[in-house]
């Protein structure tokens, strides 16, 4: 294979993360496995974040998760699972569950989608569905309270 | 029995906060290592590797991200991050891995082999120096479980980790769990390697557990060890007596009767007391 070492891990790492084409040489079956282990880490780090994402979506989580990183390059688990679940919101298919785990997360923090997540220093307020999620000094409050 | 660092340390753990009481509650406990990452030298250690420094347990900082093996410079504050973690934990050693982890502006979210090559081993060597220059004390280098190989190897493995240690004085960091999975997806004799391995300069040694998928044995350090590589800790041991075996778990922790089976089981395979 030619090209600078640089260049050639850049078009392996590519190939892994992005979907760009398996470089020459390489082992399609091999780097595939690689691909989906590397994916399936992915997933874990993320639902470490984004706990009621992943349970939201039970069984479907690792299939779903896949699907929307195969060539997406991490932005780090935080916005992964964020940018995530901003897009099934907007297609209508994130489970209530996760939908206010998000408003919590959008009430606490700022997001842009570009640029790293900071946290907001005054309250907020967002809606999920059939509840409201507030945030003051970084303690969430959601109504109506949740049954115990 | 003296070796490159002076000490010998047996059987340890390495620290998570999942098990923070777990490690906390062995007895005989003289070995750690923790994710040089998870640490802010900005701040006091976290209490419970407060209390394991306390009672004068080793623990050494484990850099996973530095990504020594890339092409790019090493960046200089990762750099200065590893070295700050590795003065606050007061370690004897502290170790990294022969990989790299991005390229072409992108994270790989994983540890990735590197191309048997000359060009590597330069790169490496570089690397290696740089970080070199910030420790006070010796770096141990991790060579990983690859799923794939790099087209157009130059070197064979034994040969591609020799240079790099010979070049730079740098500890052998020897996980009998990526022998292991390295013989065991290329069809070849984990033994063969370990003889060709320069076992004096070994720093420390990592034993981890994993699982067959598709075929393909994962190293995932969430699974219990095999007995394969507990054998394979037995054939090291009868060659040359590291300074300490360390248990790698990184998750899906099993109840503590089973992980103080696991560490009796890596002092029994490598003659080493026992710490629990």
């Amino acid at each position: 294979m030619s090209g600078s070492l640089a260049d050639r891990q850049a078009a392996l790492v590519a190939t892994l993360v992005a979907g760009a084409p398996l470089p020459p040489g390489f082992d399609d079956r091999l780097v595939g496995v690689a691909r989906s282990a590397l994916l399936r880490k992915r997933a874990r780090e993320v639902a470490r974040h984004w706990p009621l994402l992943a349970a939201g979506l039970g069984d479907r989580w690792l299939s779903v998760f896949a699907g929307w990183a195969a060539a997406r390059p991490t932005r780090g688990a935080l916005r992964d699972g964020w940018d995530l679940a901003r897009q099934l919101a907007a297609e209508g298919d994130l489970p209530a569950l996760a939908a206010e785990e998000l408003a919590a997360r959008e009430a606490g923090w700022r997001y842009d989608g570009t640029t790293a997540p900071r946290r907001r220093r005054l309250p907020a307020v967002r809606r999920a569905g059939g509840s409201w999620v507030f945030q003051v000094a970084g303690r969430i409050w959601t109504l109506p309270p949740h049954r115990r | 029995m003296t070796e490159a660092t002076g000490t010998t340390y047996g059987v340890g753990i390495g620290w998570r906060p999942e098990i923070a009481g777990f490690v906390a509650a062995l007895p005989g406990l003289r070995f750690a290592e923790v994710i040089a990452e998870s640490l802010a030298p900005g701040n006091p250690l976290p209490p419970a590797l407060a209390a394991l420094r306390e009672r004068q347990v080793a623990v050494v900082p484990h850099g996973t991200r530095l990504s020594l093996g890339g092409a790019e410079p090493v960046d200089p504050a990762r750099v200065r991050h590893f070295a700050q973690v590795t003065e606050l934990l007061g370690a004897p050693l502290a170790s990294e891995h022969i990989a790299f982890v991005r390229a072409g502006g992108m994270e790989a979210g994983h540890l990735l082999p590197l191309p048997r090559t000359r060009e590597a081993v330069d790169a490496m060597v570089a690397n290696v120096n740089r970080v070199q220059a910030e420790l006070a004390v010796p770096l141990a280098l991790e060579p990983i479980a690859a799923i794939f190989d790099w087209p157009d190897d130059e070197l064979d493995e034994a040969q591609f980790i020799t240079e790099i240690l010979d070049r730079t004085g740098a500890l052998l960091l020897l996980d009998v769990a990526n022998v292991y999975a390295n013989a065991r997806n290329r069809g070849t004799d984990p033994v063969a390697l370990l003889d060709r391995l320069p076992l004096e300069r070994i720093g420390y040694v990592h034993v981890a557990g994993g699982a067959t998928r598709d075929g393909i044995y994962h190293d995932t350090h969430t699974d219990p060890v095999p007995d394969a590589v507990l054998d394979l800790v037995t054939e090291l041991c009868a060659r040359h007596r590291p300074p300490a075996v360390l248990l790698e778990r990184d998750g899906h922790y099993p109840p503590a009767a089973a992980l103080r089976g696991e560490l009796d089981a890596i002092a029994e395979a490598s003659g080493f007391p026992l710490i629990t």
